[in-house]
């Protein structure tokens, strides 16, 4: 089976998952109130801001901070459990397809839901930003470039997370664990980013990411420039290993 | 009878463990904070405990309400996974009572947590700050207040595990509200007062504003408003099924 084909099945196993459903409802839930109250956007309290970013990185606060690692874990719920009852697992896993294909496409599916997560996401500030300057009379409209690029960077920085949450999910067989270890250690990213060993801890990379494009919008409040140096090495090493283990480990208990 | 099936039903779940081990790194919380940045707090004026209170409950709570969330999910997988709540269904059991038990062991669960977390921050005070002694009645007192006002949010996050048959449905629903309550304006009052929401509130912020009578009796009234919910769909369940 090509891994192509491999993963339309996958895709085709969530179909009726409603997790789209879940994926969204956040989405709109974090810019309802960020476009009512568009007006506080404009008292930047002495932060040297313009609105339209205000109102840019406020909204995808919320989101970075919690939504993205939750919808992630949440994914791994998904993937792990749409399997569990009739033993589904067990036939995959009888099929001429190697486990580590198909550990790998879970996860490549994984990573689709949160890129779908983004696009809702986008779509929903620029109608919100529409509604905003409509109601305040201001254009809170960013260029499509700048919103997309920093959206998908931020996406993009949870990759390594989504790794660790997949390792967890395969590694501990008991949901409450892999769950609440998830859950949990979003948490403390808050307080990760203001040391500075904050790219060993890979659930704060996007908040990182958000608030280096805050510093960059108001002087003086974070870093401007982002740390690649010791960063990006580590989170590749961080990705790789978590990736690895899971193929590794994939199926283990079912196999045994 | 049903509350010792129960507790047997989460013996291999691993839920004790995980309220245990949520416990104690939200307890570790205020103690790293301290040992981290200790000048911070003890150069401010005021009671300390209040201040700690402050500084920590909100992080405090958030992993209260996450393990809650967790944990009910948990419960009733368990029932739904191998279509075990069918099984329960025919036992000379009334469903309802399922529910009470299940929502009686994570009150007392979350009961001893909350009374754990609030002794160690009242150990960080007297550690740290050097006029300050360990009160019992306050510390029961906060610990009873926090539990309460943290109750209808495990009868509603119970609420909705026993009407989601699939697990990520009902953790993606407790999910989506923490996140919500969280984004929503914190000076509304009346959105205060709605489970998810209402255990961030700390005793003395609601003793400043005289509102600690309220908050009891809105929150005893949502736990009972959502148990009589839960009523009401297990027996539309049957009716509809």
């Amino acid at each position: 089976m090509s891994v192509f084909s491999l993963l339309l099945v996958e895709l085709k196993k969530i179909r009726r998952s409603k997790i789209f459903l879940i994926l969204m409802i956040p989405v709109m839930m974090m810019w309802i109130p960020s476009t009512i109250n568009a007006k506080m956007n404009f008292d930047v309290r002495g932060i040297p801001i313009t609105p339209e970013n205000n109102f840019f990185i406020q909204g995808f606060m919320g989101m970075t901070w919690f939504m993205i690692p939750a919808t992630l874990v949440i994914g791994t719920v998904l993937l792990t459990q749409t399997e569990r009852s009739q033993n589904g697992i067990l036939k995959m896993l009888s099929l001429p397809v190697r486990t580590s294909t198909l550990c790998l496409t879970k996860f490549a599916v994984l990573i689709f839901l949160s890129m779908v997560q983004m696009v809702f996401c986008i779509g929903a500030y620029y109608a919100s930003a529409a509604i905003a300057s409509q109601l305040q009379n201001y254009n809170f409209i960013l260029n499509p470039s700048f919103v997309c690029v920093n959206a998908l960077a931020l996406y993009w920085g949870a990759v390594p997370m989504a790794a660790v949450f997949w390792m967890f999910a395969i590694l501990i067989k008991t949901p409450v664990f892999s769950v609440g270890l998830g859950l949990v250690s979003i948490v403390p990213s808050v307080l990760v980013i203001h040391t500075k060993m904050w790219f060993v801890y890979p659930m704060s990379y996007p908040f990182y990411l958000l608030m280096v494009q805050y510093g960059k919008a108001a002087e003086g409040m974070y870093a401007t420039q982002i740390d690649r140096m010791p960063w990006l090495p580590v989170a590749v090493i961080i990705t790789v290993l978590a990736l690895a283990v899971s193929c590794i480990r994939f199926g283990a208990s079912e196999r045994r | 009878m049903t509350f010792i099936l129960e507790t047997k039903k989460l013996k291999r779940t691993g839920y004790l463990p995980a309220f245990l081990g949520a416990g104690i790194i939200s307890c570790a919380f205020p103690v790293v904070n301290m040992l981290a940045r200790s000048e911070t707090f003890t150069s401010l004026p005021g009671n300390p405990f209040e201040i700690l209170m402050d500084a920590n409950w909100q992080m405090m709570a958030m992993l209260n309400i996450l393990i809650t969330i967790c944990g009910a999910c948990i419960m009733y997988h368990t029932e739904y996974a191998d279509n075990g709540a069918l099984k329960m269904d025919t036992l000379p059991v009334k469903p309802i009572r399922l529910f009470f038990c299940k929502f009686l062991i994570t009150a007392e669960i979350l009961a001893a947590i909350i009374l754990f977390q609030i002794i160690v921050l009242t150990g960080c005070a007297v550690y740290w700050f050097p006029d300050s002694a360990f009160d019992f009645l306050t510390i029961l007192k906060t610990a009873g207040f926090e539990w309460l006002v943290s109750l209808p949010t495990v009868t509603l996050m119970l609420l909705i595990s026993s009407m989601c048959k699939n697990m990520w449905i009902s953790l993606g629903a407790g999910v989506i509200l923490v996140f919500t309550f969280s984004i929503f304006p914190q000076d509304n009052f009346v959105l205060r007062l709605l489970p998810f929401s209402a255990p961030y509130q700390t005793l003395s912020m609601a003793d400043e504003n005289v509102h600690i009578q309220l908050f009891c009796m809105v929150c005893v009234l949502q736990t009972a408003v959502l148990y009589l919910g839960e009523t009401l769909y297990v027996k539309a369940r049957r009716y509809l099924a």
